[in-house]
């Protein structure tokens, strides 16, 4: 299933929009209590736009102005401590410097969304796309949802409102940097009386109440410690269903279908690419060539990194002879990100494909469908044993 | 995902799926890991402090923004009976004081005392105590003895009052120009004062050794403020045609004379030497102050200064008449030296520097006491005659003190004392409030001034005064403000909204200690001390 145009007439206004405004458009609709932001290029326009609509009072939220991203998550941690819904929205080094934060929060199970425009970390300087922020937080217990579109990052935010107060895990939605952020496309922004029927007013449990005083995230004894981890992972391991739950409603009520791992031309396929975010496009591109030339490759679309959809995957793998990641973020002495994770998901699986790992990208390199065309034709050449970065 | 089937050490109910507590925590006495503790106190403002006379200022204030306008003119009162004339003339100890002073404009004391002294002049004050059946003769109707004359008249003693000068006031009505204070306002309200209080008023009377003799066997105490007599002329300067005295020059203008001339010069740097300066103008003179050291040193008040500027008084300054000479047609000769500053700050003559020639020459260099009663233990003395020349709000105070002192030895209780007392100030508090510098009242522009003797400055309107008095903080006194409570970060500031006026208290069981609360609050009323 692709992301597509509304099967049923939902109401909504059409509009050509920059994709950092289409996740603004997302957030007003979802009513945070909370802002609280630190600028970095590329996600900037996300929290000048959503300032923008709390000073002409459009979105009713208390906009906290902070001096690091730091602080900006700490004064999110503290609004959704409190009980109200509270956003945010970083990128790159931002992103890295949350990081301790970013444990806190999901240790302390409290429901949170962030927007993350995926970019490079320094060094040296660079400010394109790269999913080395994004993806060397994967431990840090929140759920990852990476999109292709802005249409998917805006309609992403509500859907995670929805999946993070079910659950009590942070999600964090990536967009690419400039590729998605910076660039214009026709978007559906949701009618907010249809995303307040889907995505009801929060109402909190556990919070921080004076008149009911409680210790939230005490120091806790190795046993007791290791039961909340426990009900962490357990959590993650929920989120399966309630994603496909929540996708599934949102599809009924929104016209717009989504899915953890999302395929295409993946009945006939013999060789598969595994692909995240804006690069899939191009990766759309360059199978219907190949299709047409009489090459039968097939997409995977992963959405969903954090939980990992293995089962998903292990089932959309069996009998394929092979299978290509395109990564976008390395773990240097280990190779791609997404490929590790394949790889992990498919130890033990009988008959399984040939995992091939492709450096397809890092900040920002540029990948036209004719790279992804020669990686596919010559993948017969590639080693499966070796990660393959382009010359 | 697969648990080992091992005897769970934690029980499902023991824990929650979150780390949350199970239930409140307050029976957790977080309190007792502390090693201070907080402790509000009622403290003195820093303005009061700063008052001759030790004004509540924020409590009369206070009062106004309630709505009790005739309660804060009576507190005020109580304290300075003219607060109309003060309201004009104070130099305003109490504002550079003012917490606020440095956060956005300190509040204006002044223009808010002239508020309410103004509204007062139409209201009697409140009906003294019953009769003591002692008696109090006051020499001179200047603010030190209309202060004595209002304290002992209230507290139920006779007082008589007596004036040599045609008109009560003393320096108030003869040292101070109509444009600082009407003539009118200040009559009005010494008619009030005095009817009110039931004060017998002698004018035209000076009392010599010979009269206090007599008074001094006929009431319990005589205070004697009678001021001080004329300045004296500076040396190698001589009386003559032309050669005036300060307060002489100010008495004659007054009075309507027409002094013959254009061009004067004035000795002195006081507020003496600036109103006889202005005074000359507003008649159409030109005016030259001459004073020896540098403008920041002249004791007359910045305002003062700033506005005889303004109106075209010239100063020299650094600058010593060493002779003058009556010359043809009346005129003065003056040689100007420049004056030679010492290490040490005294200032002596040096060479000469210029020649002028004016039509009149005015000494405001101090005033001398031209009275030397001998001492007697039921004589009393009050301000400028007391003290040598000061402020009026010193002078009120004077007097003030005197029949304080008088009742005191007549065996009447008095208020307790204002000082010394913890003064209340935390300027970095004010950080978090939003600088609101309120609006200065409306002043006749210069170019008008000069033609006349209307009264400089104006009045805040009722709406101005109650936003004005809205902006003092009352340093020293918990308002509930609720900045501690922001602050705390272990819910233990309770603010108590059950009685009338909401009310302050620290849960100890819960205060770690950390003394936020102390360091955030604006009006300084909450200490550390050590907890035991």
């Amino acid at each position: 299933m692709t992301s597509q145009d509304p099967v049923t007439p939902a109401r909504h206004v059409r509009e050509m929009l920059l994709g950092s405004d289409a996740v603004a458009h997302g957030v007003r609709l979802c009513r945070p209590a909370v802002v609280s932001a630190y600028p970095i290029t590329p996600q900037t326009h996300i929290i000048e736009t959503l300032s923008e609509m709390v000073d002409r009072g459009e979105l009713p939220a208390e906009f906290i102005k902070v001096e690091s991203e730091m602080s900006a998550i700490a004064a999110c941690l503290g609004a959704v401590s409190a009980g109200v819904r509270a956003f945010t929205a970083t990128s790159s080094q931002g992103l890295a410097m949350m990081h301790e934060i970013l444990h806190w929060v999901a240790g302390a199970r409290l429901p949170l969304v962030m927007v993350n425009a995926n970019r490079a970390l320094g060094a040296p300087w660079n400010i394109w796309a790269d999913q080395s922020d994004s993806l060397s937080q994967r431990d840090t217990g929140w759920l990852q949802l990476y999109g292709e579109t802005a249409q998917e990052a805006l309609d992403g935010v509500i859907i995670a409102y929805r999946v993070t107060e079910a659950l009590r895990v942070p999600v964090m939605v990536m967009l690419d940097g400039f590729i998605g952020s910076h660039t214009m496309e026709p978007l559906f922004i949701p009618d907010p009386g249809l995303v307040d029927d889907y995505l009801p007013p929060y109402t909190p449990v556990d919070y921080l109440d004076p008149d009911n005083p409680l210790t939230l995230c005490a120091a806790t004894a190795p046993d007791s410690f290791y039961e909340l981890k426990k009900g962490h992972a357990r959590a993650m391991e929920r989120a399966f269903d309630v994603l496909d739950k929540t996708f599934a409603e949102f599809g009924d009520r929104f016209g717009r279908r989504y899915a953890a791992v999302e395929t295409a031309g993946t009945d006939d396929a013999e060789i598969l690419v595994l692909s995240t975010g804006a690069l899939t496009g191009t990766v759309r591109v360059a199978l219907d060539r190949l299709r047409r030339q009489g090459v039968p490759a097939g997409l995977l679309k992963l959405r969903l990194v954090r939980p990992f959809p293995r089962w998903q995957l292990r089932h959309l793998l069996t009998g394929r002879r092979r299978v290509i990641v395109l990564n976008r973020a390395v773990s240097y002495g280990a190779g791609g990100i997404l490929t590790q994770e394949l790889r992990a998901a498919c130890c033990g699986m009988a008959d399984a494909p040939a995992i091939h790992d492709v450096i397809v990208s890092l900040g920002g390199k540029e990948v036209y469908p004719e790279t992804i065309e020669e990686i596919v034709v010559r993948a017969d050449e590639l080693s499966p044993d070796e990660s393959v970065w382009r010359p | 995902m697969e648990t080992l089937q091992f005897d769970d050490l934690i029980a499902p109910a023991d824990i929650r799926e979150y780390p949350v507590s199970l239930t409140t925590t307050e029976a957790n006495l977080t309190g007792s890991w502390k090693f201070s503790r907080p402790r509000q106190a009622k403290k003195t403002a820093p303005c009061r402090d700063a008052c001759p006379l030790g004004v509540d200022i924020a409590d009369w204030l206070h009062l106004l923004v309630r709505g009790e306008r005739d309660a804060a003119l009576h507190r005020l009162r109580a304290v300075n009976p003219l607060p109309a004339s003060t309201g004009r003339v104070c130099p305003q100890f109490c504002r550079r004081a003012c917490t606020r002073r440095d956060h956005d404009a300190a509040v204006r004391s002044g223009a808010l005392e002239r508020y309410i002294g103004d509204y007062g002049l139409g209201v009697p004050f409140p009906v003294p105590a019953s009769a003591t059946g002692w008696s109090v003769a006051v020499i001179g109707s200047g603010p030190a003895g209309l202060a004595a004359a209002a304290s002992l008249a209230a507290a139920g003693v006779a007082v008589t009052v007596y004036e040599r000068e045609a008109a009560p006031g003393g320096m108030l009505r003869c040292g101070i120009p109509a444009y600082r204070l009407p003539k009118e306002i200040l009559a009005r309200e010494i008619d009030n004062l005095v009817i009110s209080l039931g004060i017998q008023l002698c004018c035209n009377v000076p009392v010599d050794d010979r009269m206090l003799a007599e008074l001094l066997g006929e009431h319990a105490f005589v205070l004697a403020a009678p001021g001080l007599g004329g300045s004296p002329l500076p040396a190698g300067i001589g009386a003559g045609p032309g050669v005036y005295r300060g307060l002489e020059l100010l008495r004659r203008l007054a009075a309507g004379e027409v002094l013959p001339g254009d061009r004067f010069a004035v000795i002195g740097g006081g507020n003496a030497a600036i109103d006889a300066a202005r005074s000359l103008v507003r008649h159409g003179r030109q005016a030259t102050i001459i004073y020896r050291r540098g403008i920041e040193e002249m004791p007359a008040y910045p305002e003062e200064r700033r506005e005889a500027l303004e109106e075209g008084v010239e100063i020299r300054l650094g600058t010593i008449v060493a002779a003058a000479r009556g010359v043809d047609g009346g005129r003065v000769e003056l040689d100007l030296h420049e004056a030679l500053r010492a290490a040490d700050g005294t200032v002596s003559t040096g060479s000469f520097s210029d020649r002028l020639t004016v039509d009149g020459l005015v000494a405001a260099i101090g005033q001398k006491a031209s009275w030397q009663p001998e001492s007697h233990k039921r004589l009393l003395t009050a301000g400028d005659f007391h003290h040598g020349p000061a402020s009026v709000a010193e002078a009120l105070a004077g007097g003030r003190r005197a029949a304080l002192e008088m009742l005191r030895r007549r065996g009447m209780a008095r208020e307790p004392a204002v000082g010394p007392a913890e003064i209340a100030a935390n300027p970095a508090a004010l950080a978090v409030l939003a600088p609101q510098p309120g609006v200065d009242p409306p002043r006749v522009p210069h170019r008008e001034r000069r033609n006349s003797f209307r009264e400089v400055c104006g009045p805040l309107s009722a709406e101005e005064a109650l936003q004005e008095a809205a902006r003092c903080l009352r340093c020293g006194t918990c308002t509930a403000c609720g900045l501690c409570w922001f602050f705390c970060p272990d819910q233990a500031v309770v603010i108590d909204q059950r009685g009338v006026e909401p009310v302050v208290r620290f849960d100890y069981d819960h205060c770690k200690g950390c003394g936020l609360c102390a360091a955030s609050c604006p009006r300084g009323v909450i200490d550390m001390e050590e907890d035991s």
